[in-house]
């Protein structure tokens, strides 16, 4: 394909300052999301004695259900129960109150609190990928930079359009590094790309859909989006309560009832993941199961029942939906990666560590751009985004092991009784401000080598951490078929001797490399 | 590039808004319908007309084109929409 020279000049332009916005939020936002793909297995994890519990039963379910319901009466109106099985091994109720604060209960802690129990590791990695832990304002600026990313993709992809095909599996070491960083970073973007527009646009949709349903809503929905949105959004229709009280079934029943469903639309597999159930105790009470059949494009289906009679109100399962819920359920599913089984976690996390290595080397091509090679001194803007780049970015990878480590010392007996959350929290964010600080202070090349060996330590800790306040050492989780813990263990080692093979290496440039750049040993040291 | 770039993003959305509205309510059955999808489609297609205005030689033409292929489009679904051609 043939594009005028100033085609490609604009468009050039137009990525690397995209790419330079968005870059470092979007680095955030993919190495804890990679994490993130893991959040059932974190729970387990960062829970000191998860393993030690059978896993819950329906009638404990059933038992934490009706617990929940008499001791709040807030839950009435509206509740979730997350069954227990293959994510979670104990089931969870969960309900806002009349301020709309969420409240969630479990067996261990019928009384409920405002914090879903041993959650506090994967929402912290969870609130970084989707809003920089930003609270509040966080969510529409990740909304924005997913839109950035967009442009960014389409952009970028246009520029090596004219040599797409003749250099897609070109990887060129040598003397010119440049092109070698360039390559890399073409070979991740085009081979990723699909994966790529999927998640620039369904993190668009998570972020900005309502606000981009209310700026629709006057232009072409002639103002009654709103009143449709129930039922395009949920299986369940909106029933009033009649107030008049009436006993409901059982929560097996339901169950069965929904199986029996789906195996008359010809789906024999229904394995129920969560409920919502409104108006709880009155004749009107309506529950709505979702749940999944495997093996089917966009996994997760619903069927809302009666609660009292166990009718059939309305039915959306996979093969037999209508297209708002059959688009929602894909677009959620391929953005969360909740299908297939583990080798498409494992396929997520690896694209998503790729595509933080992706924003990283665009940030190095544009320093090396900039570089002056007949002079040792480099000019203001290369060294400031040298030490952004490895403040931003190394410092996070030290500030998401660090917490790793935090959340087993707050689970420790030590520090029992001590808000686990706060604690996580905070060490965090001051290991990632220390690190950009250090960074800011420091020969962008030394604080290079001195973060990535932090993150190789605080990475190599995560293991340690764990086995010393648990007891789950990996080789004891492995003997003991716990893979989930293993998993993790075991990938925190691997990327511990990662960074410190990145320091390594970094180090070796720094020596031997051109002399005449930020990556080079300062002078007189 | 501010110019064109604002040219993308403001009467780019209108322009964006236009066309999924009118390929949503032309589409058989009722609009209800293709809420979810249409919402979704909202994202790339504008994130193309964005792109796509840095094609344009000047900002100024970007500005035209948008502009008048918005409202080309938004005046048809209204007026299609109050016609009752559309439902």
């Amino acid at each position: 394909m043939k594009l005028s020279s100033s085609t490609l000049r604009t468009f050039t332009t137009l990525h690397t300052w995209v790419g330079i916005v968005a870059g470092f939020a979007l680095f955030v936002a993919f190495y804890a999301g990679a994490i993130t793909v893991f959040h059932h297995d974190l729970m387990l994890w960062q829970a000191p004695h998860a393993m030690d519990k059978p896993v819950e039963t329906m009638d404990d379910a059933q038992r934490l259900l009706d617990e929940t319901l008499r001791r709040h009466p807030d839950s009435r109106k509206w509740i979730g129960l997350l069954f227990p099985g293959g994510e979670s091994p104990q089931a969870l109720t969960y309900w806002p109150d009349a301020q709309g604060t969420w409240h969630y209960a479990s067996l261990d802690n019928p009384d409920g609190g405002t914090q879903p129990p041993q959650a506090a590791l994967s929402e912290l990695i969870n609130e970084l990928h989707y809003s920089l832990g930003i609270p509040v304002a966080g969510v529409y600026l990740m909304g924005i930079v997913s839109m950035l990313y967009g442009v960014a993709l389409i952009s970028g992809l246009i520029i090596h359009l004219p040599k797409l095909a003749g250099d897609l599996f070109a990887l060129r070491p040598g003397r010119n590094l440049k092109r070698f960083w360039q390559d890399a970073h073409n070979v991740i973007g085009v081979l990723g790309l699909p994966l790529h527009l999927m998640f620039a646009i369904t993190g668009a949709m998570l972020c900005l859909v309502m606000v981009a349903a209310f700026a629709l809503n006057p232009l072409i929905y002639g103002g009654k989006l709103m009143e449709a949105m129930p039922a395009a959004l949920d299986t369940a229709p909106v029933r009033e309560p009649a107030q008049v009280a009436a006993s409901m079934g059982a929560l097996s029943g339901w169950v069965e009832r929904s199986q029996q469903v789906a195996r008359e639309q010809g789906l024999a597999e229904f394995e129920p993941a969560y409920l919502k159930l409104t108006h709880a105790g009155d004749r009107n009470a309506t529950v709505e199961i979702t749940g999944e059949v495997p093996r089917m494009l966009g996994a997760l289906g619903a069927v809302a029942l009666d609660a009292g009679s166990g009718r059939v109100l309305a039915t959306q399962l996979p093969g037999n939906r209508d297209a708002n819920h059959a688009t929602l359920s894909i677009a959620y599913l391929l953005h969360f990666g909740e299908y297939g089984n583990a080798w498409v976690q494992w396929l997520y996390f690896l694209l998503g560590v790729g595509g933080a290595f992706l924003f990283y080397s665009g940030n190095l091509l544009w320093i090396e751009s900039r570089r002056k090679r007949r002079q040792h001194e480099q000019g203001r803007s290369p060294l400031w985004m040298a030490r952004a780049t490895v403040g931003v970015c190394i410092g996070l990878c030290v500030a998401v092991s660090a917490s790793f480590v935090a959340a087993q010392a707050m689970e420790s007996d030590w520090l029992a009784g001590k808000d686990v959350a706060a604690g996580i929290r905070w060490t965090c964010f001051s290991t990632w401000a220390s690190c950009a600080l250090w960074a800011a202070l420091r020969a962008p090349v030394r604080a290079a080598r001195e973060l990535l060996w932090a993150a190789a330590l605080a990475t190599a800790l995560i293991p340690i951490a764990h086995g010393a306040v648990s007891g789950w050492w990996w080789w004891k989780s492995a003997a003991a078929g716990h893979w989930a813990l293993f998993a993790i263990d075991a990938g925190a080692l691997a990327m511990a001797v990662g960074f410190a093979m990145l320091a390594r290496a970094t180090a070796r440039r720094a020596h031997h490399g051109e002399p005449n750049s930020v990556w080079a040993d300062p002078r007189g040291a | 590039m501010w110019a064109r770039a604002i040219a993308g993003i403001v009467p780019g959305f209108f322009f964006s808004a236009g066309l999924i509205g009118l390929v949503c309510w032309a589409l058989p059955g009722p609009w209800q319908g293709t809420l979810v999808p249409g919402v979704i489609a909202l994202f790339p297609v504008w994130m193309g007309v964005i792109a796509g205005s840095f094609a344009f030689a000047t900002a100024r033409r970007a500005w035209a084109f948008w502009t008048l292929s918005a409202g080309a489009l938004l005046g048809a679904l209204w007026t299609l929409q109050w016609l009752g051609w559309v439902s």
